[in-house]
């Protein structure tokens, strides 16, 4: 390999990112490569001490999305960040993609009550205030008030959408949550991976 | 030396060695690997984040060899982290120190 593949394989696992940061990445090694040569180190030993160009790209790779999903929660980033930080290492494959999976059906089923429970106060709301118009053609043995049934439904339309909200900020925090782990997990798989080298 | 335990130090080290004088990616990451033996790659990204939490710019500045090259240079705000993180590692240095002659006059 030389220092044109070096660099190669370096750009070709970093295609996910922007191309002006890719660039800008591409130009920093170019730099240091021709700096080197300049003060008489081999592109071989040059390399060396740069290490693999792939583990290089995945440590660039998750700065970035950790970066991007620290600053923006969103399930995208935090999404991108997973994956690069699976192909970090197997040991994320079994932690962090069951953490994944449960933090999402969570949040899934979450939302979905909010939205059935808002469904169902609405039509309710409405469904009790037309209760008198069809009583006459359907029989409804109750002996609670139209009005007052309006007004319970009607509350309890208030209290999914309220639930729905709640979702939201409790989403964001999850993601903040999941962001910050990313972090610490990287840290790890970086202590892990000197101490396999040393 | 424990290697996570360099790792830890090694954004102090880049930025104290910025506090002296401007300096280009390369240079930096050859003072630091004279002093410190570690992978010369991992410097590049660490750069890359001081530059992205803003400690750190960069600009271009011609060269007598050849290509214009990047020089880093500490922001306010990065001279006044590098100058908190150095009371700390002081700070730390120190009781550890008197700790570890604790440890030798009991033991």
């Amino acid at each position: 390999m030389d220092r044109a593949q070096y660099l190669n394989i370096l750009e070709k696992n970093l295609k996910s990112l922007k191309k002006e940061e890719t660039d800008d990445i591409l130009q920093d090694f170019t730099e240091y490569f021709e700096i080197g040569i300049e003060r008489g180190r081999s592109q071989q030993e040059l390399m060396n001490s740069l290490g693999s160009p792939k583990i290089l790209a995945r440590q660039i790779l998750f700065e970035s999305y950790v970066k991007q999903a620290e600053k923006s929660a969103s399930a995208a980033h935090i999404g991108k960040a997973v994956f690069t930080s699976i192909g970090l290492s197997f040991f994320n494959l079994i932690f962090i993609l069951p953490l994944f999976l449960i933090i999402f059906s969570v949040l899934s089923a979450l939302f979905i009550f909010a939205v059935v429970i808002s469904a169902a106060g609405v039509t309710g709301a409405i469904g009790s205030l037309f209760l008198p118009l069809i009583s006459q053609y359907v029989t409804f043995n109750t002996f609670i008030h139209p009005a007052v049934m309006a007004f319970a439904f009607l509350g309890l339309g208030a209290f999914g959408v309220i639930f729905f909200i709640g979702d939201i900020f409790f989403s964001r925090f999850l993601f903040r949550l999941t962001a910050r782990y990313l972090r610490f997990n990287l840290e790890i798989i970086r202590g892990r991976r000197q101490q396999d080298e040393g | 030396m424990n290697t996570q335990f360099k790792k830890g130090v090694l954004e102090l080290c880049v930025l104290a060695l910025l506090t002296k004088k401007n300096m280009y990616g390369y240079d930096l990451v050859n003072e630091i690997s004279k002093n410190i033996e570690i992978s010369e790659g991992t410097i590049y990204p660490l750069l890359r984040r001081l530059k992205n939490v803003g400690y750190v710019t960069t600009y271009l500045q011609e060269s007598q060899e050849g290509a214009p090259r990047k020089y880093y240079k500490l922001t306010p705000s990065g001279l006044k982290i590098t100058g908190e993180m150095q009371k700390d590692w002081e700070d730390f240095v120190k009781k550890v120190g008197s700790l570890l002659r604790g440890g030798d006059i009991n033991g």
